[in-house]
Formats: C-alpha cells, structure tokens, sequence
C-alpha cells in the first residue's frame, strides 16, 4: 500500500496544477500579514473596545497567532476550493487520460489502488494546511511577534503563548480533518466522472450551498441544518475555547467521518462496478 | 489453455457487443484476433483484463476466474489495450517504475524492458516529448515489465510507421520464441498471417470461425488462385465478367484470382479457350481472403 500511496504522490507532486494552492497561499499570507502590519492599530482599538475597559492592555495583542486565527476564520471557501484541485483529478483525470488502461491491468486490486489515492489526496490536503500554518505563523511571526493570543467569542479568552502554539497546532490538526472530508467528497465526484473540473465544481457547489442554508435564517433550513456538513466545519474554533468541548469536538469529528466514509463507500461501489471504456 | 472465454457476452444499452464468445488459446501459441470495427474485439480483450464487467460468462486465465479473483488472476499478464498512455508530465522510466511497483516486480526489470523496445537512451525523457510510435513501444514495455507468460496487446502496431510495425512483429516473434503465448488482435490480416500461428474471426460479437491458421486456410472453400498468363490484360478482363469470379487482381505482373476450390480447371480452361498461354497456376489463399469471405457471408446474415 505504501508504494501505491508514493505512486500517486508521485503523480501530484509532478502535475503543476497541485502548487497553485502553495503559490496562491505563499502569496497571499504575506499580503495579509503586511496589512495587518500597516493596520494593526485600527485592529487593536478595535478588541480594546471589546473588551470594554476590563482590561488594561499594555503593549499590542495583534500578533501572528491572533492574525491566524482572524485568517482561517476568512479561507473556508478557498482552502477548499485548493484543496479539490488535487482531489478532483485523483482518479477522473487517470480516466480521462487513459491511465487505467495500464494500471488496472496489472495484479493489484482496484480498491487498494483507490484507497491509495485517497490517502495521496489526504498527504496534499494535510500539507497544503501544514504549508498554511507554518506561513502564516512564521511570516507572521517576522511581521508583527508572538505573544498572548486573546479570543473574543461568547467571552474573553486569554491564552499565553505557550498556550496559543498548542492550541494552533490542535485547531490546524482540526482543520486538517474538516479539509480531508471535502477532499473525501471531491474525491468520491472524481471516482463517478472522467473529468476533473465536474468533480472541483460539485464540491464547491455543495458547500456555498451549505453555507447558504445555514446564513438564512428560515425554519425549513434550520430542520436539515443537522444534517448539512458545512455546519460542523467549525469543529477547529473549538480548540480556541476554554475548557476545550472534547464532547463538541467528538460529536462534529464523528459526523464528519461518517459523511466521509459514506463518501469513500459510494466512491468504492461506482469504482468497483465501473467499466473502463476510454 | 492458457485463456479460454466461455459463452462471453457483454452489452451497451441495447447493443450487444459480445454475444456467447467462446475462445480457447493454446499455451505457446500466438493468437490472431480479427475482427471488423465494432465487432467487440476491444470490449472482449477488456473482459480479459478485467477493465470491463461481462454480463455473462467468465475469462479464465491459468485456469482461474478473472470474473472471480478480480485482478489477482492477472497476476502473469502484460496487456497493452488500445493507445498507450501515461504520465505525460512524467519520464518513461518513471512511469515504468511506478507500474513496477504496483505489483512488486523487481527494479532491474524497468531498464531491461526499455533496452528490449529501443527506448534505453530515451527512457529519463518526459512521456510528453514522446512520438506515438515510442509511446506505442512504452507501452509494449509496461506490458513486458512483470515477465509475463501470456501477452495481450490490442491493435499494438496502431501509430506506428512501417518500420516500427516491423519491429513490433519481430518482437512479437523473438517472444513467442521465449515460450511467451501472445494474444493480439490487428486490423492488419497481412501482419497476422506473418506472425499467427492461430486466429479467431469475430463479427457482432460473435464467433466466426476460430483454430490453427493453416488448418482455417485449408479448410476455406475459398481459393485465391496465382496465374501467369502472357496476356495480363485480357485475361483480366476476361475473368472479371464471370460470375464465379469473386476478385480478381494484377499484383506484381501476377493475375490473382478469387474462385471456389472447384472451379480451377474452368479457371484454365476458359483462359486457354481465349488463346491466353498459361505458364503457371499456384493455388495460395490469404488470411485476408478467407477474412473477407466469412465475415462477408456474416454480414448478409
């Protein structure tokens, strides 16, 4: 399995289209983080009013952990969308270009090959969000410092610095899980077509429309909102809460995996049962 | 029997593609696949390689199922269906090691393969700078990659120039030599009758006629007949307006005749009647002729 799984690492890494995501990232963090740089001041009276004189506030709170945490709550409709560029051509694009006319003719079974291209697009969604950390909190970092981390949500939240790198690391690790059940389902797409811009559009089209049913405010939405994926992809703000909800946490991861596995079943069923004709 | 299929069938919709195909390949034997466009030769060798579903019937490969092992009954099959294609952003030899680590073959085989098909001082270029004649051998080489005893290649002298298409008929040769039984299907009756010691005709997906290629000649009705006249022209002419006369054509200043086996004496006894001289008459039937003649009479069917 291992050496199928480095096949098609093999395959992603040599196709340019799985660094757009990299490069989109690699250009966009520093713009961000130089803006908030230059307006850092505007920001920090911002969460001073928050905090509503509480506090005595010496020196800045914005710092690169609060300007990654201000970040990943804007990316949930791009990371997603970079994420599906290497899922959606994980296995239509070996359809298309006639790839499975020599691989699965050889003596190895479909579904370990397509247990490898899940973990392959699993290793490119983990890095893409790793690459996402490391340069938000190391450009970040350079730009604006470390420091304490404080969260503003249904309360205050104070974390120190020691604090603030785990419970980074945890909500990356978090998000990592959300982004690997869009990459599951983009994948399961892939594994129905032979192309790989179906795959990449149904993806996105189903979490703008989740994202929809769950901004409007209507009862007819709130009765299938449990039921719509989009709405526990929050699961990674909960590493910024205090206690952390273990609970919460299981609750949104174990729905999360059941979506992905009912992704990865329909995916094996229609593999299984496809008839290779290009 | 190194592939038998039995009562093979397969659908599309409404089209029957194969229809209860029943083959039996010899270990050893090179076996020629013929059939017209849409016959169900493609949709057959797919079955055989587990890339399609029959409805119906079963490939045995060795004498296991490929309908109930799956993959694993393709364990010593090298197959290259139809067009070669690979990781065009990749090497030849990385798509090569890719394949061979699939299934576990040893590394040293990947140079071995690429020396075999003339791709050795080619094989680190990407897949993309390719002609479709090399990409054809890569293709050729993958199928050799795990030391196969049985090869199964689909129209594997597709793209390629004539000089290529001999290479591949000569591989195809020192191969089967090696004791490797090869199964290939070609639109090219010529280069199957060269290489073939056996062949099945299919037409609708249906099993025209099958055995050992000397023993389907000689059992034709049809006899393609060479005659050396003195007078090429008349004789042609002549001929041409006989009814018993399925063909007739001058190749190489050698009258070539297309008549039943009986009717060879009125063949020179009409000639002579029309103060033509006769030095020669050699009986030889194509593979082509007996293609034409059985898929003909299937067609009016």
């Amino acid at each position: 399995m291992l050496r199928l799984i480095y096949n098609e690492l093999l395959v992603i890494t040599g196709r340019w289209r799985s660094y757009i995501g990299f490069i989109g990232i690699s250009i966009l963090m520093p713009l961000i983080l130089w803006g908030f740089s230059q307006g850092g001041e505007e920001l920090h009276q911002d969460y001073v009013r928050e905090l509503g004189g509480t506090f005595m506030v010496v020196g800045s709170i914005l710092n690169s952990f609060l300007a990654t945490y201000i970040i990943m709550n804007t990316l949930w409709i791009h990371i997603p969308f970079l994420v599906t560029l290497a899922a959606g051509d994980s296995v239509a694009a070996d359809g298309a270009n006639g790839i499975f006319r020599i691989t699965l003719t050889r003596s190895v079974s479909r579904i370990k090959i397509l247990i490898s291209k899940l973990f392959a697009t699993y290793i490119y969604t983990a890095s893409l969000l790793i690459f996402c950390a490391f340069w938000s909190l190391g450009i970040g970092s350079i730009l604006l410092g470390t420091g304490d981390l404080i969260v503003i949500d249904n309360g205050i939240l104070i974390l120190d610095e020691s604090q603030a790198w785990v419970r980074m690391a945890f909500s990356f690790s978090l998000a990592i899980l959300v982004m690997c059940m869009v990459g599951t389902l983009c994948f399961m797409f892939s594994a129905m077509v032979n192309n790989a811009v179906g795959p990449i559009i149904g993806t996105m089209f189903l979490i703008i429309i989740g994202y929809m049913i769950i901004g409007i405010p209507l009862d007819i939405f709130e009765k299938i909102e449990p039921y719509i994926f989009v709405k526990y992809f929050n699961v990674w703000w909960d590493a910024f809460k205090d206690p952390i909800p273990w609970g919460e946490i299981g609750k949104k991861l174990g729905v999360l995996g059941v979506y992905s596995a009912v992704c990865f079943g329909i995916a094996t069923f229609v593999f299984l049962k496809k008839d290779i004709k290009i | 029997m190194i592939l038998e299929t039995k009562q093979l069938s397969k659908s599309f919709g409404l089209r029957k593609a194969v229809d209860g195909l029943n083959l039996e390949v010899p270990t050893g034997s090179v076996y020629g696949f013929l059939g017209p466009n849409g016959s169900g030769k493609s949709t057959t060798i797919r079955m055989m390689t587990a890339l399609i579903s029959p409805d119906e019937g079963e490939v045995i490969i060795q004498g296991n199922s490929v309908q109930k092992l799956g993959n694993k009954a393709l364990l010593d099959i090298g197959a290259l269906i139809e067009r070669a294609d690979f990781h065009k952003h990749l090497s030849g030899k990385t798509n090569l090691e890719m394949l061979a680590r699939m299934d576990g073959t040893d590394m040293s085989r990947v140079q071995y393969v690429l020396d075999r098909t003339g791709l050795g001082n080619r094989g680190k270029d990407k897949v993309k700078t390719y002609s479709q004649g090399m990409k054809q051998r890569l293709g050729i080489a993958q199928a050799l990659l795990s030391n196969p005893k049985l090869l199964i290649l689909d129209e594997p002298t597709n793209g390629l120039d004539p000089q290529g298409m001999k290479e591949v008929r000569d591989l195809v040769r020192e191969l089967s030599s090696e004791g490797i039984t090869i199964f290939i299907s070609s639109h090219l009756l010529d280069e199957v009758q060269k290489i073939c010691s056996h062949a099945a005709m299919i037409s609708f997906g249906q099993l025209i006629t099958s055995g050992k290629i000397e023993d389907l000649l000689e059992d034709s009705d049809l006899l393609l007949t060479e005659v050396q006249v003195d007078q090429l022209d008349k004789a042609m002419e002549l001929l041409s307006g006989q009814e018993w006369v399925h063909r007739c054509d001058i190749v190489e200043g050698v009258l070539r005749v297309g008549i039943d086996r009986e009717k060879t004496s009125d063949l020179v006894q009409l000639l002579v009647q029309n103060n033509i001289q006769v030095s020669a008459v050699i009986p030889r039937t194509s593979l082509e002729d007996l293609y034409l003649s059985k898929l003909g009479t299937k067609s009016k069917i």
